[in-house]
């Protein structure tokens, strides 16, 4: 009987809101702790970052491409909730995806092998492919696409993987799924840090000025 | 059922309070001990308490040491069924009262580490569980002095 006691109580507290404040945890201080793991766990994790690097890369690949890592993934992968965080993924990328090409006129893309996908494109010209009721983040969406606010899109996105992926969370304690799902949310806090270069430049030229002040440095 | 068999479920009555009980404690500690262990990764001070907040779990051995000891007395062969009912059933409890608890003292770290003010609350849970460790301790004592020439009973 594996346990995760130690590396559960290690890790601090997610905020309640990913964009509540800073990032509690460090990536490097998240990679020494996540060591802890024996190898088979250590297996899993790195399937669940490596699908979050390759969902961060910029979206120049082709459907095709998309659809042969969807395959692949679904091939690899054995650990049920790492499916299910996938699948998941999947489909709200599928569905950005379908509503970007919608509103640029474009046809439906290829898309994965999924249940949703045959829904889309049997609903391609209807308003959120009638699909409002199932995801109620997707009109937010659509209205933040159309007032041309893509952050405020984004924002509705993470919160809707930020709460899906809490109300998992709330099913697990000490275990090894609530380890995986504390660094998927781990993935969107960083991600949504990540975006405010600005912010970030600014907070370390006054960490750097308040260090010279007071002579912590010797330059 | 033969007088061999008979006395060796006795025996095992005797003895079940302390071995279950003390396999709950192993449980409980662990899991509060690695859950503590992990805490103090992640805090700079407290130690102390959260180490203690991990050793709740030891008192189911205790409980199962003062039953063993109250039905070792004088053993009578006619005792014998009575004390296994009562030993094991007793023991049972405690194995399940201290594996708990020590989830419980695990959630209590968990969340003391995030908010050090929640902390006497926080161990509640843990001290309601050895309530009903309490209970199954007093009553297994109740009980085994009701057993034919065990401790001190009729």
């Amino acid at each position: 009987m594996q346990s995760y006691y130690t590396l559960m109580a290690s890790l601090p507290q997610l905020p309640r809101e990913f964009d509540d404040g800073p990032i509690p945890i460090s990536a490097a201080t998240l990679r020494h702790r996540v060591s802890m793991l024996d190898h088979h766990d250590r297996q899993t994790v790195q399937q669940v970052s490596d699908f979050f690097r390759w969902d961060r890369q910029p979206r120049d690949r082709s459907d095709a491409e998309i659809r042969a890592t969807h395959r692949r993934l679904v091939a690899e992968i054995r650990h049920p909730l790492v499916a299910q965080l996938v699948h998941h993924r999947f489909e709200m990328r599928m569905l950005v995806a379908a509503l970007r090409c919608q509103r640029s006129g474009l046809p439906p893309p290829e898309f994965p092998e999924l249940p949703l996908a045959v829904w889309i494109q049997r609903h391609w010209d209807e308003p959120c492919f009638r699909l409002n009721d199932r995801f109620r983040w997707l009109p937010r969406f659509c209205q933040a696409i159309e007032d041309h606010q893509p952050r405020r899109a984004q924002w509705h996105l993470f919160t809707e993987l930020w709460n899906h992926w809490s109300r998992w969370n709330d099913q697990y304690t000490f275990s090894f799924e609530s380890v995986v799902l504390y660094l998927a949310r781990w993935e969107i806090l960083h991600r949504w840090a990540s975006q405010n270069e600005q912010c970030g430049r600014q907070r370390f030229h006054d960490l750097v000025d308040d260090i010279l002040q007071t002579g912590g440095v010797n330059c | 059922m033969d007088e061999p068999m008979v006395e060796m479920l006795g025996r095992i009555g005797i003895y079940a309070p302390l071995f279950l009980g003390a396999i709950g404690s192993i449980l409980g500690c662990a899991a509060g001990g690695q859950a503590a262990c992990g805490a103090m990764l992640d805090v700079e001070g407290g130690y102390g308490r959260l180490i203690g907040v991990s050793a709740l779990p030891s008192s189911q051995t205790i409980y199962g040491i003062v039953v063993m000891l109250s039905m070792n007395g004088s053993f009578q062969i006619q005792a014998a069924p009575g004390m296994f009912a009562i030993g094991t059933l007793c023991g049972l409890a405690l194995l399940f009262s201290g594996w708990f608890q020590g989830k419980c003292c695990a959630s209590a770290i968990h969340a003391t580490k995030s908010k050090p003010e929640v902390f006497g609350l926080s161990v509640a849970p843990a001290a309601i569980v050895e309530g009903f460790a309490v209970f199954a301790f007093v009553f297994a004592l109740i009980l085994a002095g009701g057993l034919p020439s065990a401790a001190g009973g009729s």
